[in-house]
Formats: C-alpha cells, sequence, structure tokens
C-alpha cells in the first residue's frame, strides 16, 4: 500500500483535507501526452515526469506508457480509489482510469507495480461502452467509495445530454449510473458533496460540437452550456438545474470545498471568463457570480478576446482558487477566505494570444495555461498549455512544432503570491517521437482535485 | 447526396503522398478501405464526429452524409471526414494534417457567416442570441 501514512488500519488517501496537506512531499507526476490531431501516426501515452529536486532526472519525463491504438485523444483521468474510501483498508490507490475522450476506450493503468514505469492493465473498448450504455466521450473519473463514475458527454452518436457510467472496482461495466438527468442538455465535469447529499454537474458541448473545435458561433443557437445542475445524490437524479446565462456560459470544472462539512462550491464559466459560486443558506441554494474577467481586444481582431477559464481548482484548505486564462496567458491564484468576495492575490503570465509571455524563463511558451494541479501542500502548482487537439489547432496552431509543456509555479499558501519556477520545465516539443502535447496531471499519493471525503 | 453504388471500385489517389493510387470498394468508407492497404492515416472518433481524419478532396465525389463534423466554410475548402466517406467513383485527394491548412480557423479572428455553419444548425431556426 502506498500513501497511507502510519495508518495501517485505514485505506487509500488521508483521514482529512488537514491531513492530505502534511503527507510527503510529491516525487512523481503524470501527465497525458498527445499525439492526435499532430500529423504524428502514434498513440498517445501517459508520460511519468521525476518531480525529485534531488534526483539527477528532475524535471524530465522518466517513461512512456503508450496506449494500444492511436486517435484517443487522452484528457482528463481520476484514480480507482481516494480519501472517500480511507476508511476501507481493502481498497488502494493503485489504478490511473485514463479516457480517450475521442475514442471513447477507457485505459485501466497500474501505478503500483512500479510507480516510475506505470503499466496497461486492462482496456474498456470505448465500443462496448457504447453498446451496453449508449455513451461515448468520456471525461471526468471519480471514484464512489468502492465503484466508479464517469461523466460521458454523448450518447453513442455523439449527441448530448450524454450521461454517467457506472464501472464496478473490478472495471466491469455496470451501467449507467444515473436515474434521472431532469432538464439536464449537455454534460461536463462534477464533484459530490455527500454530508450534503449532493451533487453538480456542468455543461460543455455534445462530442459531435466541441471535438471538431470551437465554433464560436454555435453558441448563440445554445449549441454550448449555460446551465449547472444540483442533483441528489442518493437518488441519481438532477433535482435543480440552475439557468446561468450570459453569466455562465460554458460552465466547466466543479469544485466543492474540501471540507465536507461545507456546502461552498464554484464552477468557472469558460466562455463568459466568470467564477461562479454556490452554498446553501437555509435549506436553499445560493448562486452568485464572483469573479468577472474582462473580454480583452485584439488589435486586428473583430470580436473581443475573452480569457476562456479552462480550469480551476480549490487549495486542499479550501482557501485559495486557482484558475487559468487560456487565451489570454495568465493563471490567477485568489483568496478565497470569504467565499462571496474573491481577492485576487497572486498573477503570473505564460503564453497566451495576447503576446505578454512568450517566453518564460529563457523557454518559448506555446498554448496558454491551461490544466493546472496543486500540490497538497499548497506550495507547487504544475501547469500545462494544451487544450484539446483540434482547439489547439485553431488558437495556437505552432503547437504542431513547437509542442506542448509544464511549468510549475511557486505559490505562497500564506500570504498568497505566484512565481514561476526557474528550474522545472519539461519540454514536450522534445520528445523522442515528435512533439507532444501534455493535459491533465495527477500526483500518486492523491492531489488537489481527486480527493473526497464522505 | 447520390448513395455510392454497391461494389463499385474506385481508384484513389493520395496526391500528397506521392500520387500512388489505389483500387478500393465504393461500398466501405475511405479509412477503412485505405487502412487495409496499409496507409497510415489519422483518425479520432471513427463516426464523423470529430475531423482527426479530415482529408481535402482535389478531385471527385464522395458520399459523407454521416458527417456531422465539417462546418459550411471547412466544405468549401473541400475538406470530407475519411472515416464516413464513400467513393461515389475515382477521386484525388491530399490526407493527414499537411492538408489541414484551411481545416482549423480562430473564431475570434474569422468569424463564420450564417451560411458557413455546420448543416444541421443552418437547417435550425435563427440564433437565439448573438455570442457578446
Amino acid at each position: 500500500m502506498t500513501n497511507n501514512g502510519d495508518m495501517e488500519c485505514c485505506g487509500p488517501g488521508y483521514a482529512s483535507p488537514a491531513e492530505a496537506m502534511r503527507a510527503p512531499r510529491e516525487k512523481l507526476l503524470y501527465t497525458v501526452a498527445l499525439y492526435v490531431g499532430t500529423g504524428i501516426h502514434k498513440p498517445d501515452y501517459l508520460a511519468t515526469i521525476d518531480a525529485d529536486p534531488e534526483s539527477p532526472t528532475y524535471s524530465q519525463v522518466i517513461s512512456r506508457l503508450e496506449m494500444p491504438g492511436i486517435g484517443d485523444e487522452l484528457h482528463h483521468m481520476g484514480w480507482n480509489a481516494c480519501s472517500s474510501c480511507h476508511g476501507d483498508p481493502t481498497k488502494e490507490r493503485r489504478y490511473l482510469i485514463v479516457p480517450g475522450v475521442r475514442s471513447s476506450n477507457l485505459h485501466i493503468v497500474d501505478c503500483v507495480t512500479d510507480p516510475r514505469k506505470p503499466t496497461l492493465h486492462k482496456v474498456i473498448e470505448g465500443a462496448e461502452i457504447k453498446a451496453k450504455t449508449n455513451l461515448s466521450a468520456p471525461h471526468t473519473v471519480h471514484c464512489l467509495g468502492s465503484d466508479i463514475i464517469i461523466s460521458m458527454l454523448g450518447d453513442a452518436k455523439g449527441e448530448a445530454p450524454g450521461g454517467f457510467l457506472h464501472l464496478n472496482e473490478d472495471f466491469e461495466i455496470i451501467g449507467r449510473w444515473e436515474n434521472g438527468l431532469g432538464a439536464m442538455k449537455f454534460n461536463y465535469d462534477f464533484w459530490y458533496q455527500p454530508r450534503h447529499n449532493v451533487m453538480v454537474s456542468s455543461e460543455w458541448a455534445a462530442p459531435n460540437t466541441f471535438l471538431p473545435g470551437f465554433d464560436l458561433e454555435e453558441v448563440g443557437h445554445l449549441k454550448y452550456g449555460r446551465e449547472i445542475h444540483f442533483w441528489n445524490f442518493e437518488k441519481k437524479c438532477v433535482e435543480h438545474s440552475h439557468y446561468l446565462g450570459e453569466d455562465g456560459l460554458v460552465p466547466l470544472e466543479v469544485r466543492f470545498h474540501h471540507d465536507p462539512d461545507s456546502s461552498h462550491g464554484f464552477v468557472g464559466a469558460a466562455l463568459s471568463s466568470n467564477i461562479i459560486h454556490w452554498y446553501k443558506n437555509d435549506g436553499e441554494w445560493i448562486i452568485e457570480k464572483v469573479i468577472d474577467v474582462e473580454n480583452e481586444r485584439h488589435p486586428e481582431w473583430p470580436i473581443p478576446l475573452p480569457g476562456l477559464i479552462s480550469v480551476i481548482l480549490l487549495s486542499m484548505d479550501d482557501r485559495f482558487l486557482y484558475f487559468s486564462n487560456w487565451l489570454h496567458g495568465d493563471l490567477r491564484q485568489y483568496d478565497i477566505s470569504n467565499p462571496s468576495k474573491p481577492k485576487l492575490v497572486g498573477q503570473v503570465w505564460m503564453g497566451g494570444l495576447l503576446g505578454k509571455a512568450p517566453e518564460v524563463n529563457g523557454h518559448k511558451v506555446t498554448g496558454g495555461p491551461q490544466m493546472i494541479q496543486l500540490s497538497l501542500d499548497g506550495k507547487r502548482l504544475y501547469v500545462t498549455t494544451s487544450l484539446l487537439s483540434t482547439w489547439d489547432n485553431q488558437f495556437y496552431p505552432e503547437i504542431r512544432e513547437n509542442g506542448g509543456c509544464m511549468m510549475m509555479v511557486d505559490c505562497d499558501p500564506v500570504n498568497g503570491g505566484m512565481s514561476i519556477n526557474p528550474d522545472f520545465f519539461v519540454d514536450f516539443g522534445k520528445e523522442p517521437n515528435g512533439p507532444a502535447r501534455c493535459h491533465e496531471t495527477r500526483y500518486p499519493g492523491g492531489d488537489c482535485t481527486s480527493d473526497i471525503w464522505i | 447526396m447520390t448513395k455510392s453504388i454497391m461494389g463499385k471500385r474506385c481508384t484513389i489517389t493520395l496526391a500528397n503522398r506521392g500520387g500512388r493510387s489505389y483500387a478500393v470498394d465504393g461500398d466501405a468508407p475511405l479509412l477503412d478501405t485505405l487502412e487495409k492497404h496499409g496507409v497510415p492515416l489519422p483518425y479520432g472518433c471513427r463516426y464523423g464526429g470529430c475531423i482527426t481524419c479530415a482529408a481535402k478532396l482535389l478531385d471527385g465525389a464522395v458520399d459523407q452524409s454521416a458527417g456531422v463534423a465539417l462546418n459550411g466554410r471547412q466544405l468549401k475548402h473541400g475538406y470530407v471526414l475519411l472515416c464516413v466517406a464513400l467513393p461515389l467513383g475515382d477521386c484525388t485527394l491530399d490526407v493527414g494534417v499537411e492538408s489541414h491548412d484551411n481545416l482549423y480557423r480562430n473564431p475570434f479572428q474569422s468569424p463564420l457567416a450564417p451560411e458557413e455553419l455546420k448543416a444541421g444548425i443552418r437547417a435550425e431556426a435563427h440564433p437565439v442570441e448573438t455570442p457578446r
């Protein structure tokens, strides 16, 4: 068993967020890397990166696990078990579930036999998922105690609204998890908070809409989401859909506080570039916009450029909210001690379309800050620059030649503040098979977007 | 669009692969039949819902009515989705990402005109709202 500290009686993860913050520093990172859409006829792969500053291979890719076929578009991923199973000594955080959003294949990767060189344990074919559940385009993976659910963004033909795939702990398809989608029009991310019997899910678009790339004009035709959904978690059905409208166009990552007693949560509306906050007051959900990133004018383009908040996360102590403006090129840190009144306390620039930081610490950056992952102690934020192959090709076409990169941002978890670390830079443009793009990152010991406490 | 003729043999020429030609059946998607000839081609969804396999049709005609992913501007540039495209006769194509010079655009830099939207949207009602 790994990362269980001295609590031998217990299962994976940590007894509390506070205990998670005291865990040993992450020494390895797992990041998906893509060849889909690049012209390089090779499978996407899971890259293992050395994050131990004492190691001679620090800041390098030390192993690569290729998927069996090409064209998966590895995207997001999740653990088979997290702190939600901490009370169960028979459980182990051993497998990463690594979906292909284009192929719908689910790759189950063993990260414990050799954490430095993960191996493929099993593949659930997209064709089997489509046949058994009429679902496609897997996205977010969360464990629910022993089982696993995955948000699926489309039906077998790539049309909305999709649903939720339910796997058992042996990675067999149980079927569809949900009992009722209510008025849900699209699917994307979700997070659950069991002590409030709630799950919140968000909306991107149908796979047939977003996989080919981003046609902005389709937003006005209601082909992209603008609602969030509050679920009765035990009954597995949507109880209330909240219309965010123009303030909430394309709501993506959903994060509840890690504190399992808290009802506070946030979602980033990518196209509106707003942060929406919710909490429960006298049994009623209050939903409010708390951050608004202004669009910027590009001198030669007819339409103002949104920040495009592609991801958000909360520090383990729920004190800071981080998000990336993939098109503007900045990463922001807000103090959310008062969740209704976030205070901007840190900001760094890397890449982006506004030309503010084409180079960082002597390295050319292609793309903008995109997926982020924070260390459990809140001090190191790892950032990658690719969003989705087709969207990369639209906004940052030079990524085909240059590849993506991973950077590390040093964060001050006491006073706030961020600075880009000069010693850590992983250049995916120099991968052995040619320039690749890197996306979501996870740590073997859990991270700030994996672990949920029940 | 006319449906392909069962069993009809077509000659597919890949202009940007040295002009090599392949004889294929007209009743299967070009991605499948070219793969059987050992041509390495990119793909993603394999049902016409993404544009990873897009190729540029330089000459000839295909039936790609099973595809939904291309917008009007991409169609105007001659793009076809090989994973669903059935040849309606001999065709000449540029394939792979080398053919993608006009496939991608930054929508804030170069918006689509209404007639350049995807066919499925053009068939629907007028836009409900204009994006800000």
